[in-house]
């Protein structure tokens, strides 16, 4: 089951495969994710992104292929050892996912009281200093519906930390946040990964802050990956599929168009179909 | 999957195997959701909680139904029952068709518009929302954390809210009978305290109750969980839970009325 992975990686994808019906997702992918690095996985909507990420959490299994973690081959672990290998990770989902009947405090205390007996005073300031770390020290009283999208992700982000995992998995941790919040999530995915050591990995289809905080990225189209390297590899590539994502073109390799029958002929059609 | 261009019998298969298979899902989400009914011992507050909003919450309404379900009894069998002389076993007719019929059936199917639907919708949106998502992530599994407590506490409930339906239903229609027709008050309830056989009739209610409060918390939990995870596919399980606990109660109470009594 455990292979001798590489130690300077955390997470290594190989040849995986994943179909959704009979779409591919992911498309025979290898990838590596270092240890203690900030990864960033780019692409279009539907680009197999999040896919990639529940394959690495063990919420998704692959049709073929390997997904290592730690040295643990995630799809073949039982739900008692991928359990054990979730507490060493988290996952931010893109709206938080924070749970709407417990109050801030509670959500971030909730890893916890599940996971642990720990006294309810040292439980208190374990809370409290995760919440201080993502500045929320003060909401912990809200409910969750009292609170703006950027808050509800720092809030989920205190969770996420709170039993010290080794790794985090970022699903879109820009999306729908004003400048000022999507400037505070990016602080803090580069802080904590420097001060915890926390390998990140963060799927964005937001080019520029993900470029400014990640130390390698990936672009990933139709579950392949159509480029990768430093961001500032990237953004100098100048293959066209790289170049059509980070410069936003509406046309290129991924066509403006979805595919359709000869426009003339789909218009005469009518009545016949 | 071309589903408007099959023939009659295509579809007819197809929508055959995709109940049996959704049942079969059913079943062993049962089975697990049971395997971590265990494990609520030692977290009985959970329970207590879903108890507090399952429970509590459906009270008023089924109070209130109970109330005047009993009264309408009292004036339709007082109606009857005066033209054979028998007015005083008003009482014992009273309670014999609440304890072992309208009890039991009438709180089921108040329970599964009340309760069932709130409780498909709120585990629909829980998943909706990523939040079930998020305890898996967490190595919380949903199905301990967020299922068996409110199974538990639909199975626990529906008696006690049946028993208090039937209660209220008998003073409802004591209040009817006694209090507004002039039945004798010694008469009405003693034949009613000669009449009415503990197992025979009292348990046999608990029993349907039981089953009820197993069959309609276990569809609405499982509409929720299986629910298509957006707005439509959350209002389509809600309605789903309320329709087809409703025929489930009505279809088991026949069921089981006809084992009880052996007449069939």
């Amino acid at each position: 089951m455990s292979s001798p992975a590489n130690d300077s990686n955390l997470v290594e994808i190989r040849d995986v495969t994943f179909r959704y019906g009979a779409r591919t997702i992911v498309d025979n992918l290898s990838l590596d994710i270092p240890r203690g690095k900030v990864t960033a996985i780019m692409g279009g909507s539907g680009c197999g992104k999040t896919s990639l990420l529940n394959l690495i959490g063990g919420r998704l299994r692959p049709e073929s292929g390997q997904v290592l973690v730690d040295g643990l081959n995630v799809p073949n672990l039982n739900k008692k050892d991928l359990y054990a290998l979730r507490l060493r990770m988290g996952m931010l989902f893109q709206n938080g996912a924070l749970l709407t009947d417990l109050s801030v405090f509670e959500n971030v205390a909730f890893p916890i009281r599940e996971h642990t007996t720990l006294p309810e005073p040292l439980l208190r300031n374990v809370v409290l200093m995760k919440l201080n770390t993502v500045g929320l020290r003060g909401a912990r009283d809200l409910m969750p519906w009292e609170l703006s999208g950027g808050m509800a992700r720092r809030v989920a982000l205190a969770r996420t930390i709170v039993l010290e995992p080794m790794m985090i998995l970022y699903d879109e941790p820009f999306t729908g946040l004003d400048p000022i919040s999507m400037g505070v999530i990016a602080k803090l995915i580069r802080d904590l990964n420097q001060t915890l050591g926390i390998t990140s990995i963060v799927v964005s289809h937001d080019v520029a802050e993900t470029a400014l905080i990640s130390d390698y990225a990936y672009l990933l189209g139709g579950g392949k990956i159509l480029g990768q390297g430093t961001p500032q590899d990237l953004q100098k590539s100048t293959s066209p599929h790289v170049r059509q994502f980070m410069d936003g073109l509406p046309d290129g390799p991924v066509p403006y168009t979805y595919p359709a029958k000869n426009y003339l002929d789909d218009l005469l059609d009518e009545g016949r179909a | 999957m071309n589903l408007p261009r099959m023939n009659f019998f295509g579809q007819l298969g197809a929508g055959t195997l995709a109940a049996i298979e959704r049942l079969g899902r059913m079943a062993l989400f049962l089975l697990e959701v049971l395997g971590h009914a265990g494990a609520m011992v030692k977290r009985f507050s959970l329970v207590i909680q879903q108890l507090y909003s399952v429970g509590v919450f459906t009270l008023p309404i089924v109070l209130v139904s109970g109330l005047f379900v009993g009264m309408v009894l009292g004036l339709q069998l007082y109606n009857t029952l005066v033209k054979f002389g028998a007015a005083e076993s008003l009482g014992l007719v009273l309670a014999l068709s609440l304890l072992r019929e309208l009890g039991p059936v009438v709180t089921a199917l108040l329970f599964a518009g009340r309760a069932g639907s709130a409780l498909t919708a709120e585990i629909g949106l829980m998943k909706a929302t990523e939040q079930l998502a998020g305890m898996e992530m967490m190595a919380v599994n949903p199905v301990m954390r967020v299922i068996a407590p409110r199974f538990l506490a639909g199975v626990i409930a529906m008696p006690l809210l049946a028993a208090l339906f039937s209660a209220i239903g008998i003073y409802g229609g004591q209040m009817i009978g006694v209090g507004l027709l002039g039945v004798d008050s010694g008469a009405f309830w003693s034949q009613m305290q000669n009449g009415v056989d503990f197992h025979e009739d009292i348990m046999n209610g608990v029993i349907k109750s039981f089953v009820f409060g197993v069959v309609v918390t276990w569809i609405a939990v499982f509409e929720g969980y299986d629910a298509v995870p957006n707005s439509e596919g959350v209002s389509r399980a809600t309605n789903h839970t309320v329709v087809y606990s409703s025929l489930a109660v009505l279809g088991l109470d026949f069921v089981m009325t006809s084992l009880m009594l052996g007449e069939v």
